[in-house]
C-alpha cells in the first residue's frame, strides 16, 4: 500500500510550551483519494494540517511527498510543493476583485505587465467549473461567504496542486453548496488529486470521503477505510465514549397552561425579514430549521433589537415591548448568543472572568460595578457548572477551544438569569461533546423555566430538543411543526419545495 | 489568588520597559552629572526647585491630555484634534480676558469679564469639539482617525477666527495662577495634573467604565450584542478627550498668558500618543494602563529636559528624542519582547504556555 | 425578484459604475462643482484662465508627489508621518551642501536619495518585522528627520547654484494661435519641472499600482494582511518596499520643493505630512486600507490646492478660512463615502448565494 501514498506522514511529534501537541502521529494519503481528518477541537487535527503547511515546525518525524522527503517552511513554500489550503474563514481579500483573489501572486504577464483580460477570462472559466455564474469583476466583498468560500477553492485548485486541503470549508455553506463543492471535489479526485478534508459533520464525511483519519488528544486512533467503520463506532473512536450515553437528552415538557412568554406580531424589517409571528411559552424550546440565510439568524437579531424592527409589535411576558437596541432587550430578561461567536461573542483579550459578568455589569451601568469578589464567584460558579475547561478564571477567552468559548458565552446570559434565550448555532464548529453538553443545558435551563429559541443547522439536534419547529424560507416563516412528532424529511421537504421554487424563480 | 514572581510574565509587560528605560535614563545622569537630582526651595516663591520638579511640571500638558488619549486609543482609535482644542482653548481664555480700554491702555492684573467664564468657557467648548468628535465617530461609524483630523486641521483656524488673527496677553493674576502658581511647595500644573490623574483613574477603575472601555476597544459588536452601550461609551471617552484637553490649553495659554494660536499644542496629539504607547497600550486597542501612560509623558519631558540640561545643542532635541523613543519601542515590540521571555525560565513557559491551535 | 435584481447588474453599466469607482467620482465632481464654483464667482477677476489652472499643479506639484508615496502606504494599511520632516531634511541637503559646503546639487540628491530612502525602509522594517504600528514607528521617524534638519541649521539657508536656478526657471510656456503667429496665452501659463516630476512620479504610481503583482499585492495586504500572508504573498517585502518608495517620494517632493521656494529650513513643511493624507483622503483613498487610486490622489491635491487659490482671488478672507474650509471639505467627503458605503452595504446583503442549476 504505501508504494502509491502520495503523502507519508511518519511519527510526527510537536511539542508546545508545556503540551505534546502531536505524540508520533502517522498519516497518508492517496493520489486520487478523498481522506477525512478526524477529531474533536484540540485532538491536534489543525496542528497537524499546520505542520504540513509550514506554519508549524515539527520537532521529530518525516514528510515525504511522491517519494521525496519535504520541509515546509511558510505558507508559500508548502503551496510551492503543491499543497493548498482552504481554511474554514474565508482567507482572500475582501477589497480585490473574484477573479484577481483567484490569481494574485501569480498572475498572468504579458510584455512585463499584469495580463488582466486574461485574468478575467480564465477566472470565468474556473468559476462556471464551478456552476457559478457571477461577476468575477465585482470585489469579493460583494458576495455571500458560501460563495468566497468557492473562491478559495477555485484559487487552491488553480495552483494546480497535488494536495488540496479542505479544513471545514462547509461550515457556512447549504446543503445545495455543500452538494456543489463535493461534484467539484470528486471531479478533483478523478484528476488525481488527494484531498485532505476536516470537518465537523459527519454525514458529510461518510458521503464524500474514501477513508479517514481519527486523532484524540494528539495521538493517532488509526486510519479506516470507509467501508469499515459505521458512523457509531466513528463517534465512540473520536470521543471514547459511547454515543448514546451522550446523547440521552430528553426535550423538556411544558404544562399546557404555561404562560405566554414572548409573542411577537408580524414583525419586520426592510433587508431582514417579513412579517413573522412567534410565540413562546414559559420553559418551552423552539427550534428554528431553514437554510443559511434563509432568516433564521435575521429573526433573531430583530427579537433581541440587534436589528430594529420597523413593523410589527413584541410582547414580553404579558407586557408590551419596544426593544430598540440590545441593551433594551438585555433589561427586559432576553439573551443572546450570536451565531459568529468569534466575531460577535467573544472580547478575545479580556479574562473568562471579565467575559462571564459582561452582561450583568451591562444591566447594572458601569456606575454600579460588581466588585472583584462578585465577579470571581460569578465566574468560579459557571466555570464548574458548565464544565469549561481552564486552569483559572483569569484565562483570556480568546485561548480556549471553540466549545468552551461558546459555554462562557452562555455562562454570560446565564449569569443574567434570562427570561428568554436564543441561542444561534451554538454548536456549530465544536466537537460532539461539547455539543451535547450545551444541549443538555438548554433543556436543564428550560426545565428552570427559561424560554428557549434555537437555531441550528443541524435537523436531527434541532429535532432532538424542540417542542416546536419553525421552519424558514426565504426570510419568512413558511411553517411551524411539532416537535415530537416531527421528522427531518418532513422539515427537509418543506425546505426543499421552498428551494426549488426559488430556484425557478431565478432563472 | 496566588501571585508568583514570574520573569517571563514581567518581560512581556510593556510597562516593565518603560520603567527601566525611565530608570536607565536617570541612572545614566546620575553618574555623569548628580547634581541634576537637586532639589532647592525658594522662599520667596513657596515653591521647590530642581530639575526633577521641572520635568513633571512641564510634562503636565501632555500628561492631562494622555489620559484621555488612553481611553482613546484603548477603544481602538486615535484622537488627532487635541492640540488645535489646545490652541482654541487658550484663544477663547484670552478672548475673554478683556478689559476696559477706555481705562487701562496696556494689559494688567484686571478682566471685565468674571474669572468663571475665563475658565469654564473653553472648557465647555473644547467638550463639545470632542462630543463632536465622537458624534462622528459612534454615530457616523467614521473611523477616528479621519474624524479627529477634520478638527485638527480647522481647530486652528477656528482659534484664530475667534480671536480675530490676533495675539492676545494679559496680566491678571488669578489666570496667572493655574500655570505660574504654587501649592503644597509644588508648581500649580503638578497638583492639577495629580488631580485629573486621580480623578480619571478612580472613575476609570473603580467603576467598570474601564473594563467596558476595553471591551469595546477590543470587540465593538460583541460588546454592544452583550448589552454595552458602546455609543455612549465613544460619547463619553472622546468629550473627556476634549474636556482635558481645555485644561491642558489653559495651563499652556496661562505659562506664557496669551494665546498663540499657530504654536499652542503643536504636536501635542503626537507626544501624548507617544506616550500612551510608550505607557504599555497597544495601538491596536483593548487593555490599558493609565499609570503607564503617565510614565509614558514623563519619559519624553525627562529627555527633552536632559538635552537642555546638557546643553547639548538644544537643536538637537527632536533627533535625541526620536532616538531615545526608538529605543524604547523597539525594546517594546513584540519579538524583542518574547525574546526576553524565552530566556526567563522554562517552568515559567509552561505556566504561560500555548494552547493547541 | 431581488435575484433578478442582482443578474441584471452584470451589465456594462455596472461595471463602469463599479461601487469601487464611485468615491473617485465623487472626487471628481466635488472638484467641478467647486471649480464652477469659482468660474461664476470670481470669472471676472480671471479664475477661469489657463493660468489658474495650470498653477494649481505649479504650487502644488511637490504636495502631489509626496501623496502619490502615501497614497500607497494609506493602500497597505499604513501611515507615513514622515514626509513632511524628509522632505524638508532634503531641502536642507541640498541648501547647506551646495550653499555652505559647495558640493554639486546632484550629489547633494543623491545623497538625500539614500538617506530618505534608506530611512523608509528601516520603517518599513521596523514596522513589519518588529510590529510597531506604522503610526508611532513614521512619528519617530519625523522627529529623526527633523531633529537633522535642525543639527544641520536653524537658520533659513538660500540654495544658489546655476543648476537649481536653471532647473527651477525653466518652463514651457502654453502657446496658442493668434495671427498666425504662436504667442503665449494671456495671462502666460506655463508648467515647469515640477509639475512634469508630478506627472512622472504620477504615471509611475499608477503603472506600479495597476500592472505590477508588486502594486497589486499593496491592495491584497491592505484587504487583509492575514490572508495576503496565507496567499503566499510576499508581505513583509512588499510593504518595506512601500515604505521605501515613499522614502524616494518624499525626496523628489523635497527636491520640488527647494526648486519652488530655493531654500532650505528646518521649519519648512511642518505638517505637511497631514495635508499631504488629507490629499489622499479627499481622493478616496481609506485610511483602513485595501481601497485607493492614483487618478483620486490626483484630483485630491487638486481639490485641496483649489481652497486657498479661491481664498485668494476672493481677497478678503483670511487664509485661515483655508483650514476651517479643508476641514470642511473633508467632513463633507467623509460623509459622501459614508452613504456610498453604506449603501453598497446594503446591496451586499440582497446578494445571496446564487447558484446555476444544471
Amino acid at each position: 500500500m504505501p508504494e502509491n501514498n502520495l503523502l507519508e506522514m511518519k511519527q510526527i511529534e510537536i511539542l508546545f510550551p508545556g503540551v505534546k501537541a502531536l505524540d508520533k502521529v502517522d498519516f497518508s494519503l492517496r493520489a486520487g483519494e478523498i481522506h477525512s481528518l478526524l477529531g474533536e477541537n484540540g485532538a491536534g487535527k489543525s496542528t497537524l494540517i499546520k505542520c504540513l503547511t509550514g506554519v508549524h515546525r515539527m520537532d521529530t518525524g518525516t514528510i515525504t511527498l511522491q517519494g521525496k522527503e519535504i520541509h515546509p517552511q511558510s505558507p508559500q513554500h508548502a503551496m510551492e510543493l503543491g499543497i493548498s489550503t482552504v481554511y474554514q474563514e474565508v482567507n482572500l481579500c475582501p477589497n480585490l476583485t473574484v477573479a484577481e483573489n483567484i490569481f494574485v501572486g501569480r498572475q498572468p504577464m504579458r510584455h512585463g505587465q499584469i495580463d488582466w483580460r486574461t485574468i478575467t477570462k480564465r477566472a470565468k472559466e474556473l468559476m462556471a467549473r464551478f456552476h457559478l455564474n457571477i461577476d468575477v469583476s465585482r470585489p469579493l466583498s460583494f458576495y455571500s461567504t458560501a460563495i468566497q468560500q468557492m473562491v478559495a477553492i477555485a484559487r487552491a485548485v488553480d495552483i494546480k496542486a497535488k494536495i488540496l486541503i479542505l479544513d471545514e470549508p462547509t461550515s457556512s455553506l447549504d446543503d445545495n453548496e455543500v452538494q456543489l463543492l463535493f461534484g467539484v471535489m470528486r471531479e478533483l479526485k478523478a484528476e488525481g488529486m488527494g484531498i485532505i478534508f476536516i470537518t465537523h459533520f459527519l454525514d458529510q464525511v461518510f458521503a464524500i470521503s474514501d477513508r479517514l483519519t481519527i486523532l484524540r488528544n494528539g495521538h493517532l486512533v488509526g486510519s479506516f477505510d470507509i467501508s469499515e467503520i459505521s458512523k457509531v463506532e466513528l463517534v465512540t473512536q473520536m470521543i471514547g465514549k459511547d454515543m448514546n450515553t451522550i446523547f440521552n437528552l430528553r426535550r423538556a415538557d411544558v404544562a399546557p397552561d404555561a404562560p405566554f412568554m414572548l409573542t411577537a406580531s408580524h414583525i419586520g424589517a426592510p433587508g431582514q425579514v417579513n412579517d413573522i409571528s412567534i410565540t413562546l411559552k414559559k420553559g418551552e424550546l423552539i427550534g428554528f430549521a431553514g437554510l443559511l440565510g434563509s432568516g433564521r439568524t435575521e429573526t433573531a437579531e430583530l427579537l433581541f433589537g440587534a436589528t430594529r424592527m420597523t413593523s410589527g409589535q413584541m410582547e414580553l411576558d404579558g407586557k408590551q415591548t419596544d426593544i430598540k437596541k440590545p441593551y433594551d432587550a438585555l433589561m427586559r430578561g432576553m439573551a443572546f448568543c450570536p451565531e459568529d461567536r468569534k466575531r460577535d461573542g467573544i472580547i478575545g483579550d479580556l479574562s473568562i472572568r471579565e467575559n462571564i459578568s459582561l452582561a450583568v455589569q451591562a444591566r447594572r451601568g458601569f456606575l454600579h460595578p460588581l466588585s472583584l469578589k462578585e465577579q470571581n464567584r460569578l465566574a468560579d460558579k459557571y466555570i464548574e457548572a458548565l464544565g469549561i475547561a481552564t486552569p483559572d478564571a483569569e484565562k483570556k477567552i480568546g485561548e480556549l477551544s471553540g466549545g468552551n468559548q461558546q459555554k462562557v458565552i452562555l455562562a454570560r446570559w446565564m449569569a443574567t438569569d434570562p427570561k428568554v434565550l436564543i441561542l444561534d448555532e451554538p454548536t456549530r464548529g465544536i466537537d460532539i461533546g461539547a455539543k451535547a453538553e450545551i444541549q443538555r443545558l438548554m433543556l436543564e435551563m428550560c426545565g428552570n423555566g427559561v424560554s428557549v429559541i434555537f437555531i441550528s443547522s443541524e435537523l436531527d439536534e434541532i429535532i432532538r430538543c424542540s417542542n416546536r419547529i419553525i421552519v424558514m424560507r426565504d426570510r419568512e416563516k413558511v411553517a411551524e411543526l411539532d416537535g415530537e412528532t416531527c421528522t427531518q424529511e418532513k422539515i427537509l421537504s418543506i425546505i426543499a419545495e421552498g428551494a426549488a421554487t426559488a430556484g425557478g424563480e431565478a432563472q | 489568588m496566588k501571585k508568583r514572581f514570574d520573569f517571563s510574565t514581567l518581560a512581556r509587560s510593556k510597562v516593565t520597559w518603560a520603567v527601566v528605560a525611565e530608570a536607565l535614563i536617570l541612572l545614566v545622569c546620575l553618574f555623569v552629572r548628580p547634581d541634576f537630582f537637586k532639589i532647592s526651595y525658594q522662599p520667596t516663591t513657596g515653591m521647590l526647585y530642581g530639575n526633577l520638579i521641572d520635568i513633571v511640571n512641564r510634562s503636565s500638558e501632555i500628561t492631562i491630555i494622555a489620559m484621555g488619549m488612553t481611553l482613546v486609543i484603548a477603544l481602538g482609535g486615535t484622537d488627532l484634534s487635541v492640540g488645535a482644542l489646545v490652541a482654541v482653548s487658550g484663544a477663547i481664555a484670552l478672548k475673554f480676558l478683556r478689559w476696559d480700554v477706555t481705562i487701562y491702555n496696556t494689559p494688567g492684573d484686571y478682566t471685565v469679564y468674571p474669572f468663571i467664564l475665563v475658565l469654564f468657557v473653553p472648557l465647555i467648548v473644547c467638550t463639545l469639539m470632542g462630543l463632536f468628535n465622537g458624534f462622528l465617530i459612534a454615530k457616523g461609524d467614521i473611523q477616528p482617525i479621519i474624524a479627529t483630523l477634520i478638527l485638527m486641521v480647522c481647530g486652528r483656524g477656528i482659534a484664530q477666527i475667534l480671536t480675530n488673527g490676533k495675539q492676545f496677553t494679559t496680566q491678571y493674576s488669578p489666570f496667572r495662577v493655574i500655570g505660574q502658581g504654587s501649592l503644597f511647595f509644588l508648581p500649580m500644573p503638578i497638583i492639577i495634573t495629580a488631580v485629573v490623574i486621580a480623578l480619571v483613574v478612580l472613575f476609570v477603575r473603580k467603576t467598570a467604565f474601564g473594563t467596558f472601555v476595553e471591551a469595546v476597544g477590543i470587540n465593538r459588536k460583541a460588546s454592544r450584542l452583550s448589552g454595552i452601550n458602546a455609543q455612549m461609551i465613544i460619547f463619553i471617552v472622546f468629550a473627556l478627550t476634549g474636556f482635558l484637553s481645555g485644561i491642558s490649553g489653559l495651563i499652556y495659554s496661562s505659562r506664557i498668558m496669551s494665546n498663540d494660536s499657530n504654536n499652542a499644542g503643536l504636536n501635542f496629539e503626537m507626544d501624548a500618543i507617544l506616550a500612551v504607547v510608550i505607557g504599555g497600550t497597544s495601538m491596536t486597542g483593548g487593555k490599558f494602563s493609565l499609570l503607564g501612560t503617565v510614565l509614558g509623558s514623563i519619559i519624553i519631558r525627562t529627555i527633552v529636559t536632559l538635552v537642555y540640561y546638557f546643553g547639548i545643542a538644544s537643536e538637537a532635541t527632536m533627533a535625541f528624542k526620536a532616538v531615545i523613543i526608538a529605543v524604547v519601542i523597539v525594546l517594546q515590540s513584540e519579538p524583542v519582547r518574547n525574546y526576553f521571555a524565552k530566556r526567563g525560565k522554562a517552568k515559567a513557559m509552561l505556566a504561560n504556555g500555548g494552547m493547541r491551535g | 425578484m431581488k435575484k433578478n435584481q442582482y443578474i441584471g447588474r452584470q451589465s456594462m453599466i455596472s461595471r463602469i459604475l463599479n461601487p469601487k469607482f464611485i468615491m473617485v467620482y465623487a472626487t471628481i465632481a466635488l472638484f467641478l462643482i467647486i471649480y464652477l464654483f469659482g468660474a461664476l464667482a470670481y470669472g471676472n477677476k480671471g479664475f477661469t484662465t489657463l493660468r489658474t489652472f495650470t498653477n494649481l499643479f505649479v504650487d502644488n506639484a511637490y504636495y502631489g508627489i509626496s501623496a502619490v508615496g502615501m497614497t500607497m502606504v494609506l493602500i497597505t494599511g499604513g501611515i507615513d508621518l514622515s514626509v513632511g520632516a524628509v522632505a524638508s531634511l532634503t531641502g536642507m541637503f541640498i541648501a547647506y551642501g551646495t550653499s555652505v559646503l559647495g558640493l554639486h546639487p546632484l550629489i547633494c540628491i543623491v545623497f538625500s536619495m539614500i538617506v530618505g530612502v534608506g530611512l523608509g525602509l528601516l520603517m518599513g522594517w521596523v514596522i513589519h518585522y518588529l510590529n510597531v504600528p506604522p503610526f508611532i514607528t513614521t512619528l519617530t521617524g519625523m522627529f529623526l528627520a527633523r531633529g537633522v534638519c535642525s543639527l544641520i541649521s536653524r537658520e533659513s539657508i538660500e540654495i544658489k547654484h546655476a543648476m537649481i536656478d536653471a532647473l527651477s526657471g525653466w518652463r514651457v510656456n502654453f502657446m496658442h494661435l493668434k495671427d498666425g503667429q504662436w504667442v503665449k496665452v494671456k495671462p502666460t501659463a506655463f508648467i515647469n519641472f515640477n509639475v512634469l516630476l508630478f506627472i512622472a512620479v504620477l504615471l509611475v504610481g499608477m503603472y506600479l499600482l495597476q500592472r505590477t503583482r508588486f502594486g497589486r499585492n499593496i491592495y491584497a495586504i491592505g484587504g487583509n494582511e492575514q490572508s495576503a500572508k496565507l496567499m503566499g504573498l510576499p508581505v513583509g517585502k512588499t510593504k518595506v518596499l512601500v515604505y521605501g518608495f515613499n522614502g524616494m517620494c518624499s525626496v523628489l517632493a523635497g527636491i520640488a520643493y527647494a526648486l519652488y521656494v530655493k531654500s532650505g529650513w528646518n521649519l519648512s513643511l511642518q505638517g505637511a505630512e497631514l495635508d499631504v493624507i488629507t490629499c489622499a483622503v479627499i481622493g478616496g483613498t481609506l485610511l483602513t486600507g485595501g481601497v485607493g487610486y492614483m487618478i483620486g490622489t490626483l484630483f485630491g491635491v487638486l481639490l485641496k490646492s483649489i481652497i486657498p487659490a479661491l481664498i485668494t482671488f476672493n481677497g478678503n478672507l483670511l487664509s485661515w478660512w483655508g483650514k476651517i474650509a479643508t476641514g470642511l471639505l473633508l467632513l463633507l467627503f467623509i460623509l459622501i463615502q459614508k452613504i456610498v458605503v453604506s449603501s453598497s452595504g446594503a446591496n451586499k446583503m440582497k446578494s445571496k448565494a446564487k447558484v446555476t442549476k444544471e
